[in-house]
């Protein structure tokens, strides 16, 4: 079975500077990636590339089936609108839209908006209460349990979150733990770039990388228990 | 456009209202200076053209010149003029001069009368100052205006009796008033035509027709080609000098309206611009995040421009109805009366507006270029 993500000898740079040197790698369909490695690794690069909001400068990105490297701005759109879940690390919820609106927001760049399925998606994150709260008066928790709603609106088939935990306590990290664990049982694709352990753990494999290389990938104890 | 366009376009407006209402208050006074001087401006010319013929003849129907005293037309000219019933012709003169003399203390005294419709003398020229009264009708027999100098030099006041003579005719007459015109008119004396004709022995004829023309330099000259063709023999010529006067005026008044209204405009779209460009700072953001859900630039663009085009309908719509009381103000302190207001000044109003704050929404435009991956980094 041809792999959902296919990065061969990807190279991004930035003038002089080489974010990422010759990285490749696979990832399958269903599969849990933890993306890790120090600041200025080329992690979030990896991942804006992958996402389609970077190009690349030289190697090959496949995703289910699509050259990225090869699309124009508008293809690049209809990419991200159709393929593609982000989650930020800031959230990055539209302030005067309510969450409801947020979720639909994304619909709405997709196809046509429904705002029952958008309320289902937030019951399912646990924020049927809050459809009508602006992000200024949710939580950094709730705001981003908004953003995995508006990410998974449009069933995407890559889930994309970059340091989804990083700007939340350990109580409200636990419950974003619990969604990713659940989006994945039920059979997403999800990269998450992380400094934490305890995610990368979570995951099905750790891609390392270090300078812009691919240091190593390697499988969790719990993955492979 | 669905529902969720229109949502959205609402929440932007209420997100941004301190800056969208800075911007609205720029449209709207550029929408009103430009209402009221439209409205003006198309009030102007009519109520000036009427303040021009307060300011006596501008045309002349004269002998053809053979340089004798004997070529006077026929006073029935008066109803082929009154024929054509052109509008544009706001009062219509017949003079007859001549040379009479008036007995004094010391002899007599030449003076140049003038025989004349003293109706219409009056409508052409109601900027005369006149000491005492107009005579009554172009029929009287009885009384007569003198000119001021004349007045001086014959020693009369309104109220005076006066006999003029030429040759074996004489007639007394009563003086009602003393005219000041500033020009050849203070010489003379002004009697009914039907006084000069029989003073004369000319009856039926007169000297020539002066002619008040309501229009532009392009109206009189289309008034002077009517009348040349009804008056074989005659010849008639605006008076240059008054007609250029007046186009020249109503082309300088457009040209300044046209001007001013131009500059307002652009003020008004420096200020939107002013105001979108702190907001396009403000958005660019959601337009970066935008733009990473997928958002196609020109769906996302769309949204903008609306806002713009919803702030120029709102302004222009403002500025119009601001823009009538304006024009009645500049009506009531320039030309004594009030504007009336023209509704086909809305549409061209409102859709000036609209393109005005489309101008100044280009930092808005902008927007479009944002590149995502560095918005959402926070660069």
């Amino acid at each position: 079975m041809t792999p959902l993500v296919q990065v061969r000898q990807l190279e991004k740079r930035f003038g002089a500077i080489c974010a990422l040197d010759h990285v490749s790698f696979d990832v399958e369909a269903g599969e849990w990636i933890a993306i890790m490695g120090p600041s200025g690794s080329g992690k979030t690069t990896l991942i804006n590339i992958l996402g389609g909001l970077d190009h690349v400068t030289s190697g090959q990105v496949m995703v289910d089936g699509l050259e990225i490297g090869q699309l124009g701005e508008r293809e690049l759109t209809r990419y991200r609108s159709d393929k593609i879940g982000f989650v930020f690390q800031q959230f990055h919820l539209v302030p005067y839209l309510t969450a409801l609106e947020n979720v639909m927001l994304a619909q709405y760049f997709h196809s046509i908006t429904d705002e029952k399925d958008a309320a289902e998606a937030l019951r399912r994150v646990g924020l049927g209460d809050r459809l009508e709260h602006l992000p200024a008066h949710l939580s950094g928790g709730e705001q981003q349990r908004v953003a995995i709603a508006r990410a998974l609106i449009n069933h995407p088939k890559l889930i994309l979150a970059d340091e989804p935990t990083g700007n939340l306590d350990e109580a409200n990290e636990a419950v974003i733990l619990n969604l990713f664990r659940e989006l994945h049982s039920s059979g997403h694709t999800i990269l998450v770039v992380t400094h934490s352990q305890a995610i990368g753990n979570l995951a099905d494999r750790r891609l390392e990388l270090e300078h812009g290389r691919l240091a190593r990938i390697s499988v969790p104890s719990l993955a492979k228990k | 456009m669905g529902s969720m366009f229109w949502r959205i376009l609402w929440k932007l407006l209420g997100a941004s209202r301190g800056r969208l209402a800075l911007a609205l208050v720029a449209l709207s006074c550029g929408a009103a200076i430009t209402s009221a001087l439209l409205n003006v401006n198309l009030d102007a010319e009519r109520k000036l053209t009427q303040e021009f013929r307060t300011l006596g003849a501008n045309v002349v129907v004269a002998p053809a010149s053979t340089g004798s005293d004997a070529a006077l037309a026929d006073a029935a000219v008066m109803d082929r003029i009154a024929a054509l019933g052109d509008p544009r012709i706001a009062a219509a003169a017949p003079y007859l001069y001549m040379a009479v003399s008036i007995p004094t203390n010391s002899g007599t005294q030449p003076v140049i009368l003038a025989g004349t419709w003293f109706d219409q003398v009056a409508k052409m020229n109601s900027w005369w100052k006149l000491e005492g009264s107009w005579v009554a009708s172009r029929e009287d027999r009885m009384h007569c205006l003198a000119g001021r100098t004349a007045a001086r030099q014959l020693g009369l006041a309104p109220g005076s009796h006066i006999d003029l003579r030429s040759g074996d005719h004489n007639v007394a007459l009563t003086v009602t008033g003393i005219v000041t015109t500033g020009g050849s008119e203070d010489d003379q004396i002004f009697t009914s035509l039907a006084v000069a004709q029989e003073l004369a022995n000319l009856p039926g004829q007169v000297s020539l027709v002066q002619i008040s023309v309501a229009g532009t330099s392009s109206e009189i000259q289309a008034v002077t080609h009517r009348l040349t063709d009804a008056l074989p023999g005659l010849e008639v010529h605006p008076v240059r000098q008054i007609a250029a006067a007046e186009g020249s005026i109503l082309g300088r008044i457009r040209g300044m309206l046209f001007w001013t209204i131009a500059l307002i405009l652009t003020l008004s779209a420096l200020g939107v611009l002013a105001s979108m460009a702190a907001l396009a700072m403000e958005r660019s953001r959601d337009v970066g995040l935008m733009k990473a859900l997928g958002g196609p630039v020109p769906r996302i663009m769309r949204l903008f421009l609306t806002e713009a085009g919803v702030l120029g309908v709102l302004g222009g719509a403002i500025g119009f109805a601001v823009g009538i009381v304006l024009a009645r103000w500049i009506g009531g302190r320039v030309f004594g009366v009030a504007i009336s207001p023209r509704l086909e000044l809305f549409p061209v109003t409102v859709v000036l507006t609209v393109a005005v704050a489309l101008a100044g929404a280009l930092p808005l435009r902008l927007l479009g270029r944002v590149r995502p991956a560095e918005i959402l980094r926070g660069e």
